[in-house]
């Protein structure tokens, strides 16, 4: 067991490798420079290379490359052109809206996606079941940016209940924190809802037609403890499958949808970055989410030790 | 606050901004927080640094330059009591005046003055046109620079008071801890004092108490500025649905470029008010001269003659009330520069002699290259309807859509287009107009434009002054220095409770108020 889960996290480092060389070479293939948004738009073409020279990125892109590599093996993402500060701080500073976001939004899928799911493998063909289902195949076809911009109309021009947008952090109290992260925690989590609910129905269905819920009919167990105590645990493993790369999935959802909400996170961040080529958040930030999707996927992993004893690593 | 144009000089800029205030003038009030929704995140906060629009709407509440404009855009003392000419209009000396203060207390003195103005002169690119025409810069001193030119200039005042990559005036210790890049201490004499830059969240700017206005009365951009507001934030929000529902909601107070086919929602909102902002700029495709097939002046001439451009900028625009096609470089609105000389060459629609001019050019369908984006989405709109006009008398038409900031990039580099797309923003002073410098991408050099240029720039007597800009009008048509498609106003909207505001290309907000809200 720990060996192997040493053997996975010795894994990342390939893996981040990869990752870091591909975001640098493709935000640098892709044209335009920071030095020309810096300058503005009525600069003269020798301002903008001024500019360039002082940023240190008329280099030839192999040294700027190595250069990354090197700072690199020491921890160091570099700094930030229009930030003007290291983007480890960068990245810091704006992981709490998204983190908060996030959790909120997977919690949302949760417990509205496998209460569905599961009644709606119980009462299957029912009438409960087809609601259920149109309403996770809206669900799942409306973008979340859309679903967020109709929020904001209702819940927040219309009604008032909301702010249309913003953040506010949790040092200014976790009431308006809350109260700022409804609207896009559920446009973010509702679409995940109707995918998770999708896969909780269909794996619990395959579970009720196993033998042993057969036989535990048979010894004459209530039907709460067939479904609730024998069946549901057993669908669990693709559930939390789906929950964990939900999780994943969320996390560059949020890029969207904190741009419709104006929620200053990851999302904002590499937005903002990719717009005025700010290439060290860029790199910095695709190489932490990288790193976070592949801890989810290492802890979803590990986590089915706990749901399913049958499950051995070695 | 509503100014309407009367007579010769005087720009009309706003529309009726309080429609719902009251008839008899509302005592101003202190206190609060304005919330301003803003397009973005500014490129940098040394305004020494950058053209962009953003940084000079923000920093130009902290920092202030030594002249400013009118409500005519005449060039006003602001940091100085005024100045003489002397060396039969060679040498301007200076007088600041006394007892202003930085907001690190400091007292502002002609050190800061020659410091903030030589570094101007190396970074900005309206410094680097003024210095190229400076002889020399002394501390006569304290309160007293002078400014040793090579010869006269009409334009000195106008280019010391524009606040686009302006001549702001930094503490000298600042300027000399920064050097060549960017300064990290943002403090000036402004009315505001800046407090943080929370990137992506805000910029807040609070009243500098010990702030020493004018003794005269307000006066365009100048006179006495008063900070009502305790604090200004300056809020990112880059999706435009948001920055209105912000304001209809009371989330912002204030929100800047909104679309225009929003606006009669806008009038019907209660509460919202709408604020044209008139003129804005001209819409135009800049043609490259330095390289490839438009520097042929058929093919220019050829291109200028097929358009119409009344479908070009209605596509672009929307609503009749935010475009107007007219031929003038500088806008109706600033009578001392307006005219039409070559307007028989502006908006010709005119296919038959396109397509003469395009054969006796020997052209063959090769492709124009022509970059644009959908960032400023009228751009795109106006290149989509010239395509199609230009396509029907023969030109073939290859419209590359990219960002932004591939578009200011790409339009360095003459090799790799043959039209872009781009807005020359409004400005006073017809010597540093973008729209017609020779060093600028399209490379519009031209012997006799910059010999009659050149003249602007010196000439001091407004009349001749306005003679010699025509020579230039016209040979922008007859030489197609850009393509003008035609005027257009942006949109922007604030709350009912913002007092004092008006709309005008220079977005501020001293001597604006908040009224408690209904």
């Amino acid at each position: 067991m720990k060996t192997y889960v040493l053997r996975r996290l010795l894994a990342l480092i390939p893996v981040a490798l990869v990752v870091a060389t591909v975001g640098f070479v493709l935000i640098h293939l892709a044209p335009g420079d920071p030095a020309s948004i810096i300058a503005g738009p009525d600069a003269s073409a020798e301002d903008v290379g001024k500019i360039a020279q002082q940023l240190g990125f008329d280099q030839p892109l192999h040294v700027q490359l190595v250069r990354w590599y090197g700072r690199l093996l020491q921890g160091d993402l570099g700094r930030s052109i229009f930030l003007r500060k290291p983007v480890t701080a960068a990245i810091l500073d704006r992981v709490e809206p998204t983190l908060l976001l996030t959790l909120a939004a997977v919690l949302i899928a949760v417990l509205i996606g496998v209460p569905a799911g599961v009644l709606s493998a119980r009462y299957h063909n029912s009438a409960t079941d087809q609601a259920f289902m149109m309403l996770a195949l809206a669900g799942i076809s409306i973008p979340n940016f859309l679903l967020g911009l109709l929020f904001v109309l209702v819940f927040g021009v219309w009604l008032g209940w909301f702010p249309v947008a913003g953040y506010s952090p949790l040092e200014d109290g976790w009431p308006a924190t809350l109260r700022s992260l409804v609207l896009p925690a559920f446009a973010l989590g509702l679409v995940q809802s109707a995918l998770i609910a999708r896969i909780a129905r269909s794996s619990m269905l395959d579970v009720l037609r196993e033998q042993f819920i057969v036989a535990g009919r048979a010894k004459g167990l209530g039907e709460r403890a067939i479904v609730y105590k024998h069946a549901l645990r057993n669908a669990l493993v693709p559930t939390v499958t789906v929950i964990g790369i939900s999780f994943a999935v969320l996390i560059s959802g949020a890029v969207v949808v904190e741009t419709v909400f104006n929620i200053p996170g990851l999302g904002r961040l590499i937005i903002s970055a990719v717009l005025r080529r700010d290439y060290p958040v860029v790199q910095g930030v695709v190489l932490v989410i990288a790193g976070v999707y592949m801890l989810v996927n290492l802890l979803v992993d590990l986590s089915y030790l706990v749901i399913d004893p049958r499950v051995k690593y070695r | 606050m509503t100014r309407r144009g009367g007579g010769a000089g005087v720009l009309v800029l706003s529309l009726a901004l309080l429609a719902g205030a009251p008839a008899v003038a509302e005592e101003p009030r202190a206190g609060g927080v304005l919330k301003a929704a803003m397009i973005g995140e500014p490129p940098s906060l040394d305004l020494h640094w950058t053209t962009a629009v953003i940084t000079q709407q923000i920093t130009w509440h902290v920092y202030e330059t030594l002249y400013t404009y009118d409500r005519n855009y005449n060039a006003i003392p602001l940091l100085v009591e005024g100045h003489t000419l002397g060396d039969r209009g060679r040498t301007y000396t200076f007088r600041l005046r006394r007892g202003v203060r930085f907001h690190n207390g400091k007292e502002l003195t002609s050190a800061d003055v020659v410091a903030s103005l030589s570094r101007w002169g190396r970074m900005a690119t309206p410094g680097k046109a003024v210095w190229r025409n400076v002889e020399g810069l002394e501390a006569k001193d304290p309160s007293t620079v002078a400014m040793y030119l090579k010869e006269p200039s009409g334009a000195l005042l106008m280019a010391l008071a524009r606040p686009n990559n302006g001549a702001a005036i930094y503490p000298k210790e600042i300027v000399d801890a920064a050097g060549d890049q960017q300064i990290s201490q943002f403090v000036g004499t402004g009315p505001y004092r800046f407090v943080e830059h929370k990137p992506d969240r805000y910029i807040k700017l609070a009243r500098f108490k010990d702030y020493v206005a004018r003794p005269d009365g307000p006066e365009g951009f100048g006179g006495k500025r008063t900070a009502w507001v305790d604090e200004i934030l300056f809020i990112p929000v880059p999706d435009v649905a948001v920055r209105l529902a912000g304001v209809e909601t009371g989330e912002y107070h204030y929100a800047q470029q909104i679309k225009q086919d929003q606006f009669e929602r806008i009038r019907a909102m209660a509460g919202v008010a709408p604020g044209v902002i008139k003129p804005a700029g001209w819409s135009t495709a800049v043609l490259n001269h330095k390289q490839g097939l438009m520097t042929d002046r058929r093919i220019r001439q050829a291109f200028q003659a097929a358009l119409d451009m009344e479908p070009i900028m209605a596509a672009g625009f929307g609503h009749r009330a935010f475009y107007r096609v007219d031929p003038s470089l500088m806008h109706v609105e600033q009578a001392q520069w307006y005219s039409t000389v070559g307007a028989e060459l502006y908006n010709q629609r005119n296919p038959a002699k396109a397509q003469k001019l395009l054969k006796e050019a020997g052209y063959t369908g090769q492709p124009v290259r022509w970059i644009t984006t959908r960032e400023y989405e009228w751009m795109y709109k106006n290149a989509l309807v010239a395509k199609q006009q230009l396509e029907a008398v023969g030109f073939r038409i290859d419209l590359q859509v990219v960002d932004w900031a591939t578009l200011v990039q790409r339009r360095n580099k003459p090799e790799l287009w043959d039209a872009f797309s781009t807005g020359i923003t409004f400005n006073p002073e017809p010597a540093y107009n973008t729209g017609v410098q020779c060093n600028w991408p399209g490379w519009w050099c031209h012997e006799d434009k910059e010999r009659w240029l050149d003249a602007v720039a010196r000439e001091t007597d407004p009349r001749k002054r306005k003679a010699m800009w025509e020579k230039v009008q016209v040979l922008f048509y007859e030489d197609v220095g850009r393509v003008k498609f035609g005027d257009y106003f942006s949109l922007e909207v604030a709350r009912k409770e913002l007092r004092g505001f008006r709309s005008t290309p220079e977005l501020n907000f001293w001597n604006v108020w908040l009224a408690p809200a209904r």
